[in-house]
């Protein structure tokens, strides 16, 4: 489904990570601040162009040469919402969505579902300037799976979130994983949340490498760096 | 000692309120009655009809040409930029008579373009074309580099959030930049207009006629004297005013939202 290598200069370090990826399956990249995670989701994404090597998703050429950033099918979620100030929280939810689709009945149950799912019925015609931040990621979220993308990149999107939320979204997210059958690489430095939204397997990244790969009872078991023990350590 | 401080911030305020303002006191300067005859009643409504049309017209084109150059601008790399800075930096930078004088010498009959035009049909001096020429130069670099910095001031990630929901990047300038950016571009074109509706040394120079309102005051001062400038100077206010003032109006309006 997803095979890249992504090769990419940076000030201190030089990234260069593969990931593979199959079909409805998630990844986890794992590592301390300033590891080069953020760097992998952004190159795939198409936020930041790679230096070198390639991206591609269903047999669909990402990279080289760069694709259109609105022609890629994938979803997004980073640390900001995102949402667009101008636009209502319904607004914002179908976006993504072509004009001429809006009205199908097949779109109009899934916009129903993921506002019941997520509970934006309260929200439904508010300003988005005007809610909160734990209720902008439930949107940027509903936003992101209302075009049913193939795959979604995670970029620490629950940072700054109470743990119930956090929870709540992570359940969110593995259930939408499952039914709409997308497949998911999510980057964070807190193992206990990618365990539970990836629980296939990690990648642990130091120093823009791969140090590891494998399931995270492996990487708990027998951590291939110190600097990965301590951070799978227990506060 | 905060009452005391607070009291000090508005005199200030208030004695640069009329500083600002003094010059305006001379409307009540003791000058004999204000002549508003037929002579130069005529002259004056014509000169509103042109000034407003046309600096309109003017604003339509401005913008229409503007925008799309500010959107490319904005997305050039620095030092280019910095080239398109100094470019429209230039027409503003230049005296009004000289900004005329050139564009007399370019555009009227012993320049390529005007003498080709002038074969058409199409004066480029003294001509309602002339005068919309000249609003154009005059103001459109007080749009675009406004309008650049009303553009940059939208967040990229947004833009790009929005290129990730499948929208072109003609989609994303329609629905996401130009919706965020629709007040700084209003800011700006009120400027270009204040500037444009108010310009004298450049249209003097290439549209004497058809005469706008800083033309026409020139010549009110020239033919009749002091009476028949200040009727002309308040029509001036009222009518140039309410555009730029609405913009800021709205502005305010927006931010306490």
């Amino acid at each position: 489904m997803l095979k890249t290598r992504i090769i990419k200069k940076r000030r201190e370090l030089t990234v260069d990570v593969s990931v593979e990826l199959a079909q409805g399956n998630s990844v986890g990249l794992f590592g301390a601040s300033g590891a080069g995670k953020s760097t992998v989701l952004a190159c795939i994404a198409g936020i930041e162009e790679p230096d070198d090597g390639y991206v591609e998703v269903k047999n669909l050429r990402f990279f080289p040469p760069s694709l259109p950033l609105y022609m890629r099918p994938i979803g997004y979620l980073t640390q900001e919402p995102g949402l667009f100030p101008h636009l209502s929280v319904s607004e914002n939810i179908s976006f993504g969505i072509p004009k001429n689709q809006r009205s199908r009945k097949e779109h109009v149950d899934w916009i129903m579902t993921l506002r019941d799912r997520l509970q934006l019925a309260p929200l439904w015609n508010a300003p988005a300037a005007l809610i909160s931040g734990g209720q902008a990621r439930r949107v940027s979220l509903a936003r992101m799976l209302a075009r049913r993308p193939s795959l979604v990149l995670l970029d620490e999107p629950f940072a700054g979130l109470d743990r119930r939320l956090v929870r709540e979204l992570i359940d969110d997210l593995v259930f939408w994983s499952r039914s709409v059958g997308f497949s998911m690489i999510a980057v964070d430095h807190q193992a206990e949340v990618l365990k539970r939204l990836c629980p296939q397997q990690a990648i642990v990244l130091e120093q823009g490498r791969t140090v590891q790969q494998g399931t995270w009872e492996e990487l708990s078991r027998t951590p291939a760096t110190p600097l990965l023990a301590s951070l799978l350590a227990p506060l | 000692m905060i009452v005391s401080r607070k009291w000090m911030a508005r005199s200030g305020a208030a004695l640069f309120a009329v500083a600002l303002l003094y010059p305006f006191t001379a409307l009540f300067a003791h000058i004999g009655p204000w002549q508003w005859d037929s002579e130069v009643r005529g002259p004056v409504l014509s000169s509103i009809r042109v000034s407003l049309s046309l600096t309109g017209l003017a604003m339509a084109i401005i913008v229409a040409v503007g925008t799309p150059v500010a959107a490319y601008i904005v997305h050039c790399r620095p030092r280019e930029r910095l080239l398109w800075q100094a470019m429209l930096l230039i027409p503003i930078l230049l005296p009004p008579l000289a900004l005329g004088i050139l564009m007399t010498l370019a555009f009227g009959p012993y320049g390529a373009i005007g003498s080709a035009l002038e074969r058409y049909g199409i004066a480029m001096t003294n001509s309602a074309t002339a005068f919309v020429v000249t609003q154009i130069y005059v103001g459109m670099g007080y749009y675009v580099l406004g309008a650049v910095a009303a553009l940059d001031a939208v967040p990229v990630m947004l833009q790009k959030q929005a290129a990730l929901l499948g929208l072109t990047p003609m989609r994303v300038f329609l629905r996401v930049t130009l919706p965020l950016a629709k007040l700084g571009l209003a800011v700006s074109l009120s400027i270009a207009w204040v500037r444009a509706i108010g310009e004298f040394g450049a249209v003097v120079v290439t549209a004497y006629y058809p005469s706008g309102m800083p033309v026409q005051l020139w010549v009110n001062l020239q033919s009749f004297g002091l009476p028949a400038v200040m009727p002309l100077l308040v029509v001036f206010l009222a009518v140039a005013l309410p555009l730029p003032w609405l913009i800021h109006v709205l502005a305010q309006r927006q931010r306490h939202a």
